[in-house]
């Protein structure tokens, strides 16, 4: 019993932040900023969201489903073109064996481990060379490759699960590497294919620095945007727009958690 | 395996057991994203963007010895280890803590996994927003709180202070990847087979043997994925500081990929891929003999 005292202690800390910020977008702005906090006890007021939703006299009126669509854009063209990459790669890497294997998945491991700065600084001029600055295909493009060491190697863990009995039994009855794929190794991991998608779109959502740098003045993506409105003084505002851009995570990831631990360790830990 | 070469197939590039085909538009992506990038950074780290001649000049070693004789870089190196290394150990020592008191088969505790996989998922610059108000000078939750316990003082701020500013920004950090840890170790605790324990348990062992015996042997594996993991994303951190301080105050709060960041909006851009560069270098080699060293496998 002490014990889930504690536990339940332990949550409630960790969820403070988040509780934080959804009050403070329905509090008006005396309440937001009252001392000693008003945790409970507030005037509900959700009058931001109306000039969050429709217009504002803070920005231009499309301001906040602008930001929200950029996001989604880069999210789903992201986490799309990473998965479609991660099938055939993690398939070969999981049915196929080669030499320098491993090495080739301690390259995989190394992507993973480079400084985004290291990144972005020479995309940024390959960009402006090719005219990739400020478009959806550049931060999707770089996005793609953020995500793309987490989903081969979480694929191919995926992949692992299935017997390679019935890649065999259909190799002799004749059907193509390709037909494998479509036929036998997509069904049998939906699971696989769902969790990946949804991770790749999440990191793609939180990403932020290469958004940053990559989207001038055209697209910005919901991090960018929040960092954005520290300088200027609308915590309610901030407030309400990241609420709402937080809340379709917050869904989504509570529909993939039994998966999530593998999808942090790139698929080397099991539920 | 070996009796794959006996199947007859029509069709050669797509059907084939090369690796290649398959591999391909995953390779393309690592040379564009990583090889390229490399390279070039190596390339720019010879060069220097002159202003009066608005072109990049041949520099020689310059920005190396320049990286080598600038304090602010060392600055910023001590700050990146300190912020990895003290995030890193706080996580896993917290971490560890709360997966032992989560972890049981009871569906009440449920909840609280779920709470903890949230602040995994919010965006980084959106908790350092959080957080900087929190955190605020005169309209801080944080800093009233920690007022009013006396463990500041009345006119002390902690995000301007240069001493507290680092450990201001630390804190988000432990906020949002503790359970990250915890998820982890939870995970891996749920999957021990429970024999072990049944018999140290008859022998008498005390809770703390078993677990510095048992526990933490056994779990050596999933510790060593999720240091690696984090380390990795501590060492690259960027979003928090350039929310929460931009670094400052003065330079106290620059991380490297921070100070490369500024440098290159600076337009110093050789020297700013130098120090990415030499970042990069050095995750690369620590990442990868820490994969060799504690055996790690995918």
């Amino acid at each position: 019993m002490l014990r889930k005292i504690f536990a339940y202690v332990v949550g409630v800390i960790f969820f403070f932040p988040i509780y934080f910020l959804i009050t403070s977008s329905f509090k008006n702005n005396i309440d937001i900023f009252a001392l000693p906090p008003k945790l409970f006890f507030f005037d509900i007021d959700f009058s931001i969201y109306e000039k969050v939703f429709f217009f504002s006299d803070i920005f231009e009126d499309n301001f906040f489903s602008s930001r929200i669509i950029d996001s989604l854009i880069i999210g789903i063209g992201s986490a799309s073109l990473t998965l479609i990459i991660a099938i055939y790669s993690g398939y070969c890497l999981s049915r196929i064996s080669f030499s320098y294997r491993k090495f080739f998945i301690l390259g995989i491991l190394s992507a993973r481990m480079m400084p985004l700065m290291a990144i972005t600084i020479p995309i940024y001029f390959l960009y402006a060379k090719l005219n990739l600055i400020d478009t959806y295909t550049g931060i999707i493009l770089v996005h793609t490759f953020i995500n793309l060491p987490l989903a081969v190697l979480l694929l191919k863990s995926f992949f692992d699960e299935i017997p390679k009995q019935i890649d065999e039994n259909a190799f002799i009855d004749g059907a193509s590497r390709l037909k494998i794929i479509h036929k036998i190794i997509i069904p049998s991991a939906k699971n696989g294919l769902a969790v990946t998608f949804i991770l790749s779109f999440i990191f793609s959502w939180t990403e932020f620095i290469c958004a940053l740098m990559i989207g001038q003045m055209n697209i910005k993506t919901v991090p960018v945007q929040a960092s954005i409105l520290k300088t200027i003084p609308s915590w309610d505002y901030m407030a309400a727009f990241t609420t709402i851009s937080i809340i379709p995570v917050f869904i989504m990831i509570l529909l993939v958690k039994n998966h999530f631990v593998r999808g942090l360790t790139l698929g080397s830990i099991k539920e | 395996m070996d009796s794959k070469k006996s199947y007859s197939l029509p069709g050669g590039f797509i059907n084939s057991d090369s690796s290649l085909p398959w591999l391909l538009p995953l390779i393309t992506m690592l040379v564009v994203f990583a090889i390229i990038p490399f390279f070039y950074n190596i390339y720019l780290s010879f060069h220097e963007f002159v202003p009066a001649k608005r072109a990049l000049l041949f520099v020689g070693w310059d920005n190396w010895i320049r990286l080598f004789t600038d304090e602010v870089f060392w600055g910023s190196l001590k700050v990146s280890l300190y912020y990895t290394f003290m995030c890193l150990a706080i996580q896993l020592v917290l971490g560890m803590g709360i997966a032992l008191l989560i972890d049981s088969d009871d569906p009440g505790f449920g909840i609280i996994r779920s709470i903890l996989t949230l602040t995994l998922v919010i965006p980084p610059a959106i908790a350092g927003m959080i957080f900087l108000i929190m955190e605020d000078a005169n309209y801080g939750l944080i800093t009233w709180g920690l007022k009013s316990m006396g463990l500041i003082g009345q006119e002390d701020t902690i995000l301007a202070d240069p001493t507290l500013a680092l450990w201001g920004v630390m804190l988000v950090d432990i906020w949002q990847w503790t359970p990250f840890m915890v998820l982890i170790l939870v995970a891996g605790l749920r999957s021990l087979p429970s024999e072990p324990f049944e018999s140290a348990m008859i022998d008498g062992a005390r809770p703390f043997q078993v677990f510095r015996r048992l526990t933490l042997p056994m779990l050596h594996k999933v510790i060593a994925v999720a240091v690696l993991i984090r380390g990795i994303d501590l060492w690259r951190m960027v979003d928090y500081v350039f929310v929460l301080t931009s670094g400052g105050p003065g330079t106290s709060t620059y991380t490297l990929s921070l100070y490369a960041w500024q440098r290159f909006t600076f337009v110093q851009w050789g020297y700013g891929a130098t120090i990415s560069l030499f970042s990069l270098i050095v995750i690369l080699i620590v990442g990868n003999a820490f994969i060799h060293f504690a055996k790690v496998k995918w």
